[in-house]
């Protein structure tokens, strides 16, 4: 694959003498290829060194999204100057490298939190906390036509957004779902009986916004939240219901994202954001985040059973995190009836 | 004495984690890391397996022949993995289909049902 990206990218960039060094598959989920790659070239005279990371599309893909999707988010959230890394190419063709792909500058000196940790950020647990809450309100916050991000999925009067997603996720248990599901089925039902109150406004949601989708550094500072590959326009609530879950809290959901406590975390949040996070339409949300958690684990267990992607954390989300989802589910909801 | 399948399991986990240092691939190591704790997974699994979907299925069952007492309910045959998994879907759906009925009480006793199911079918990650 080194000449091809090699050839890709001296087009690109207009390098004719670009090489590709280093290149090495990473972890970066089930959902695209993630590999780390060095490009040398000649610039002004001079040799530039740049270390990038290709994300490909996989045979088959977790959850199907638009392929630009995540390529335009990082764009726009890396112009509005939040933590992002920097886009460098967008290809949607397979002629390239097989299957679609785009390359970003890597971040360096940083790293991801692993979700199974008990406490991955320590002494730094509340700077990267406020950190945290504070760039999902900004998202939560900022307009998406401004952004150019109208046009992204999800667009609608504020008071069906709701009905949007619960449909979008309906369908993935339709046509994912090796068994019967009772508590999915029975929380689908819940939701669709109880509707939340219309969205403040119509956001970016980023679609997967938690512990262990960011980059931070030693002193905690978060370099790059990552993974926008299911952002959409919608409920801002939706984006904090997901990172308030439990599955992401490290063993101890009294302190979301494996930072703060929950109150400081929903008040950062509301300031960083100007909006409010209405208690009963948060709730609403964070049963919506467990079905949408058992949607996604759905189709994980499905892609692996089926081969279609057999990387083991497929395996794992449709056992373990199916598992976990099912229990807050009917936890949450048996206390509600 | 012979190993039993969840010992073999287990052992075979322990050594394939002890593997991950010595990759030199990150993703390799990541990927060996998540097939070492899916076969503790699956020690765990084949020691409760059966008992669960045997437990989940007489749980069912019996509320069931309550709820909906008019329903046809498979019983359990052989205690082979598929063939208690083939009863618990038919049961499911059955399940399903007197939730989406059913009046606040057996709504409450549903989710009652629902949340000692999932309890069971937990998995711990230590």
């Amino acid at each position: 694959m080194n000449e091809a990206l090699a050839r890709y990218l001296a087009g690109r960039l207009g390098a004719p003498d670009l090489s590709v060094h280093d290149l090495a598959r990473i972890p970066g989920g089930a959902s695209r290829e993630t590999y780390r790659f060095r490009a040398r070239y000649s610039k002004d005279g001079a040799t530039v060194e740049r270390k990038l990371i290709l994300r490909r599309d996989p045979p088959a893909s977790l959850i199907e999204t638009e392929r630009s999707t995540e390529y335009r988010a990082y764009e726009a959230f890396h112009r509005l100057g939040l933590p992002v890394p920097e886009p460098i190419a967008l290809e949607l063709g397979n002629d390239a490298l097989e299957r679609p792909f785009f390359v970003m500058a890597e971040i360096e000196n940083a790293q991801v939190g692993s979700i199974l940790a008990p406490d991955p950020y320590g002494a730094h647990r509340d700077r990267i906390g406020t950190q945290f809450f504070t760039i999902l309100g900004r998202i939560a916050g900022a307009d998406p036509g401004a952004l150019g991000l109208a046009d992204f999925d999800g667009a609608g009067a504020l008071d069906t957004r709701w009905q949007h997603e619960v449909a979008r996720w309906e369908k993935v248990i339709d046509d994912d779902e090796s068994e019967p599901q009772p508590i999915a089925r029975g929380a689908l039902s819940w939701l669709k009986r109880n509707p939340p109150p219309p969205a403040q406004k119509l956001s970016v949601v980023h679609g997967d916004y938690r512990s262990g989708n960011f980059l931070y550094d030693g002193a905690g500072d978060i370099k790059a939240i990552l993974d926008w590959e299911m952002a959409h326009l919608g409920d801002p609530l939706e984006d904090l219901a997901w990172a308030l879950d439990p599955l992401w809290a490290h063993h101890d959901p009294s302190h979301p994202a494996g930072t703060l406590a929950r109150d400081d975390a929903i008040r950062t949040w509301e300031q960083a954001s100007g909006l409010t996070a209405d208690p009963q339409a948060l709730a609403w949300w964070e049963i919506f985040a467990g079905v949408k958690g058992c949607a996604i684990w759905i189709s994980a267990a499905h892609e692996y059973a089926t081969r279609r992607n057999d990387d083991p954390v497929n395996a794992f989300s449709g056992w373990y995190c199916l598992a976990y989802h099912n229990q807050v589910l009917a936890n949450r909801l048996e206390a509600l009836a | 004495m012979k190993p039993e399948v969840d010992d073999i399991l287990s052992i075979s986990a322990e050594q394939l984690m002890g593997l991950v240092p010595h990759l030199s691939a990150s993703y390799l190591q990541g990927a060996t890391a998540v097939q070492s704790l899916l076969i503790r997974f699956a020690a765990r699994e084949y020691e409760r397996g059966a008992d669960i979907r045997v437990a989940e299925n007489a749980d069912i069952r019996a509320l069931l022949k309550e709820i909906a007492p008019e329903a046809a309910l498979p019983e359990d045959g052989s205690l082979a993995i598929s063939a208690l998994d083939a009863v618990n879907a038919e049961l499911r759906r059955l399940l399903i289909a007197a939730h989406d009925t059913a009046d606040a009480a057996t709504n409450k006793r549903i989710w009652g049902l629902l949340k000692a199911m999932a309890a069971r079918r937990a998995v711990s990650l230590f």
